[in-house]
């Protein structure tokens, strides 16, 4: 570990009036010397593939009494057809009222008597199942789970409830400044690749979205060959390996349908207000187009980006809290996904303060770009991210999600324990490599979500003189100036 | 190898189903007052330091509020050794996480980190409990911060000032009546003084415990507690506990409130009893037949089979004091308050009326048993549940007692505290209404 603490504090003059208890005759002296540390190995884990292709991830540990199976499919809201936005959402949805032989109630039923938990959904590329049982109930979880991912019943009834459901969902995002700024940066950045699409759906398409349109969605995509599976937990790898077999070993493989969407556009500085006229503070997000999770620069970007925004370093939150108090917090990431990905930085403040912060925002994206990060700064980010990894191994879950990951995003699994290794390499002149190649401070997306006709104005005296201006209750995500007509 | 390790250290079999292991810890009064909680678990190599001072929002003055969790900021502002600032970004260099949090009753700064860092942590913890730097021009700026806070998580977001209606409702006289977060008002009253006020009365050895959960050598770690926690001075007086009781409560309170909701939220709350209370459990199982899960009453009744609620759950609230059971719903387009309000109460009633059945019950203690094994995964769970037990119930064994005393929990017990607490004069019924249409709302209420 290199100099963390001594460098960090300084036994200056005191500045201000310690009023504590013990101020007269409390040391002033240097934080105490680390312990001697315990070696940190990635925990054991093992891979398999079955037959049909159902790629399998084992990891036991008994310390509870309790075990997870998380199955992963590789579709999400990116392959909803043209149109048919939030269908790969609402497909996970219906996944568990009523599967099999069972209805939505006595499933829920069974879940819930058996002090179980049983979760689906969809995001980005994905569509998820997990469940947690307790360890005498693995079968019982098995026989749950394999009913809800192979054989959902898509009755008709229950798509009117959550169609439903999924339609009062929308009205109540649609208020949400901290959604609608989400919707409308992703939007921006992404155009009309679907990752820039509402995966929620927008009420039209929720409306088309048929009976036909589920059976087909999970037809095509949930298939052993496209799926990944863990279980975790209090149970050895042959019983695991075992119930897998039995549940799901007749699953029969299918062919993945091709995905060729469009290209996202090239960065373009674009500036959207959408108009809250109640809102007390503003929602604000900065972002670009970035590069997908599984790219040779992702490493030292992802650095950079800590730099930016992230935990043990975070200019932004140095200037825009600890500075200049405009906000109570600001942060940046980098959200690479399968096919694409962004930097997206997000911070509110008081109206009043809007065109300030904005600027202070976009000057950080400007100096990652111009000027070369000190070898100190990327040294705190870089122990942040590689002392952090112990913390990250602590539960079964915590470590089938890293190997999931990587398996889902076609990295080697074996470059689990290289973590260290490789977040050291990263050097200064990386960082400056790819922030030269990937930052575009000239070609930020910007969304404001509040009181526009309280701030407008003072953008000009910020350099942004053009920018949309859109009520919040006119906002259309699907029309190529963002507003309904 | 470490599996082995961590299944000695728990000292319990596995072989009785679903029955987590009992905690194995040690615990020491220091000379100063403060108590030290010390609980090994050396399946990975990280600890979490958690202390708990006991002041929360309950412990205000009026005029004051938000005061608790405002100093809660002001710990991250410096102190002797400790540059302002610094304290989070230490724990960052050395990748570990550090946060506080201020609820009703206490105000809690916990810390993971790499387990050789545990000295660090110690030693940091001490100094700003012993020496807070305290400055006009600090204090002013972090008030900022905390208004931006309560901008964000309040004032700004569909929804975010319905805790506090209800509490603004339902409370009369006790300090639960005022949100934690406090008013913009009485945050720009507060003064440099009060801050200093505050610390001396509140921050002192004998209102802290400190929960230590991870990977430690027992003996080291007990040396470095007394080295570092120990030599915090012992101070001058006790930590005043004079806080106004709520009176009983004698009749059903209604209220119909305009905010920017986007659609009619129902709220039906009762006066309970507080947390550690022998009603306490049954209210615990009351409230999960009633609203944990899909399979619960409110889901089934009000949001999967009418479609009256967009969504519905329930609560009961149970703290250091005498709290609130509450459900609320969203109501979904088409549907009245009115409506859901009878839905609602028509759920509490029948609770009262038949009680709950031999599955719905044991389906409760199957759920409490998950939630109990599942929230002791990591060291910081672990610690947060021997915190809660020594800080609010004043008893640390209720940290594994707790399992068997709900496991025992029999049918007659729930229905007799939905009769003792469910009662019409205990009730508080409120509906918030999207702005401009409070007085449509108003007539349906009086119906």
């Amino acid at each position: 570990m290199r100099t963390f603490v001594v460098a960090a504090l300084s036994l200056t003059v005191l500045t201000s009036v310690a009023v504590g208890q013990a101020a007269q005759s409390w040391p002033r002296e240097f934080p105490p010397r680390p312990l001697q540390p315990r070696p940190v190995t990635f925990p054991e884990f093992e891979v398999r593939k079955m037959a049909n292709g159902l790629t399998v991830v084992l990891v036991s540990q008994n310390e509870q009494p309790a075990i997870s199976v998380r199955m992963i499919v590789r579709a999400g809201a990116a392959q909803d057809p043209k149109g048919k936005m939030g269908l790969a959402m609402l497909t996970a949805t219906l996944l568990d009222q009523g599967a099999g032989a069972r209805t939505a109630q006595q499933l829920a039923d069974e879940v819930d008597f058996i002090g179980g938990l049983l979760g689906t959904g969809a995001g980005t590329d994905l569509s998820f199942v997990n469940t947690v049982v307790m360890r005498d109930d693995y079968a019982t979880g098995l026989a749950l789970m394999a009913d809800v991912v192979r054989r959902p019943t898509f009755l008709s009834e229950e798509i009117e409830r959550q169609r439903q459901q999924a339609l009062s969902g929308l009205k109540v995002a649609a208020e949400d400044p901290d959604s609608v700024a989400g919707l409308v940066i992703d939007r921006l950045i992404f155009g009309f690749h679907p990752y820039g699409l509402p995966g929620a759906g927008t009420a039209e398409s929720l409306q088309s979205l048929t009976r036909d349109d589920f059976v087909e969605f999970h037809r095509r995509h949930f298939v052993p060959n496209n799926a990944l599976v863990a279980v975790v937990g209090d149970v050895t790898h042959a019983d695991a390996m075992a119930g897998i077999e039995r549940y799901f070993g007749d699953w029969k493989p299918g062919e993945v349908p091709a995905f060729n969407p469009i290209a996202p556009p090239e960065p373009t500085r674009r500036v959207i207000v959408i108009d809250r006229p109640d809102a007390v503070q503003t929602e604000i997000r900065l972002g670009q187009l970035a590069i997908p999770r599984r790219h040779a620069d992702f490493d030292a970007l992802n650095q950079a980006v800590k730099i930016l925004g992230g935990e043990g370093a975070n200019r932004l939150q140095q200037v825009l809290r600890s500075q200049r108090q405009l906000t109570y917090g600001a942060s940046a990431d980098l959200d690479s996904y399968k096919w694409s990905g962004a930097i997206v930085a997000d911070t509110d403040t008081q109206t009043a303060t809007t065109a300030e912060a904005l600027r202070l925002a976009v000057d950080e994206f400007a100096r990652l770009q111009r000027e070369r990060v000190g070898e100190s700064e990327l040294e705190a980010a870089q122990d942040y991210t590689v002392g952090h990894f112990p913390l990250t191994i602590e539960t079964p879950d915590q470590i089938a999600t890293q190997v999931l990951n990587q398996l889902f995003y076609e990295l080697p699994v074996d470059d689990l324990p290289k973590y260290r290794e490789r977040i050291l390499g990263v050097t200064p002149d990386d960082v400056q490599r790819v922030a030269r190649a990937f930052v575009r401070p000239d070609r930020l997306s910007v969304v404001l979500v509040g009181n526009a006709s309280q701030f407008v104005d003072s953008l000009k005296g910020i350099g942004f003189a053009e920018y949309e201006r859109i009520p919040i209750d006119r906002v259309d995500l699907l029309s190529a100036d963002l507003k309904k007509p | 190898m470490a599996v082995v390790a961590a299944a000695l250290v728990w000292g319990a079999s596995t072989s009785a189903a679903s029955r987590p292991p009992k905690f194995v810890y040690q615990r020491l009064q220091l000379p100063n007052g403060l108590t030290a909680v010390l609980h090994q678990d050396r399946s990975t190599p990280i600890v979490n330091v958690q202390l708990w001072y006991h002041v929360g929002s309950k412990d205000e003055r009026p005029g004051r509020t938000g005061f608790a969790h405002l100093f809660e900021h002001l710990m991250f502002k410096g102190s002797r050794n400790v540059e302002p600032e610094q304290h989070t970004s230490i724990v960052a260099s050395v990748g570990g996480q550090a946060n506080a949090y201020t609820n009703e009753d206490t105000t809690v700064f916990w810390q993971t980190v790499p387990s050789q860092f545990l000295p660090l942590v110690l030693w940091m913890e001490a100094d700003r409990m012993a020496t807070l730097r305290i400055d006009e021009d600090t204090f002013v700026r972090e008030r900022e911060v905390v208004k931006e806070e309560r901008r964000m998580r309040v004032e700004n977001q569909p929804y975010g000032r319905l805790n506090e209606i209800i509490y603004e409702q339902a409370f009369t006289q006790h300090p639960y009546r005022h949100p934690v977060i406090g008013s913009m008002d009485d945050l720009n009253a507060a003064t440099i003084d009060d801050v200093r006020d505050f610390y001396a009365t509140y921050y002192v050895p004998s209102n802290v415990t400190v929960v230590l959960s991870g990977d430690f050598d027992m003996d080291q770690a007990v040396g470095l507690v007394n080295q570092y926690l120990g030599r915090v001075p012992k101070a001058g007086q006790p930590v005043p506990r004079d806080i106004p009781r709520e009176p009983p409560q004698t009749q059903e309170r209604r209220a119909v409130v305009e905010d920017a909701v986007p659609l009619p939220a129902v709220v039906v709350a009762h006066h309970i009893t507080y947390d550690g209370h022998p009603d306490a459990y049954p209210l615990h199982i009351a409230a999960k037949v009633l609203s944990d899960g899909q399979s619960s009453r409110i889901y089934r009744t009000l949001v999967y089979e009418s479609g009256l609620a967009l969504t519905a759950f329930g609560q009961a609230n149970l703290i250091e004091h005498p709290n609130l059971f509450y459900a609320v719903a969203i109501v979904n387009p088409g549907q009245t308050p009115a409506a859901v309000e009878k839905a609602l109460i028509a759920e509490l009633d029948r609770m009262k009326a038949d009680g709950v059945t031999p599955r719905e019950l044991q389906r409760s203690k199957n759920q409490f048993a998950r939630d109990y094994i599942l929230g002791r995964e990591t060291v910081q769970q672990k610690a947060t549940h021997l915190a809660h037990a020594e800080v609010l119930h004043a008893d640390i064994t209720t940290a594994d007692g707790e399992f068997d005393i709900f496991q025992n929990i029999t049918q007659a017990d729930v229905q007799r505290v939905a009769k003792t607490y469910f009662r019409p004069e205990t009730r508080v019924v409120i509906h918030v209404m999207p702005k401009g249409t409070g007085a449509q709302g108003a007539a349906e209420a009086r119906r």
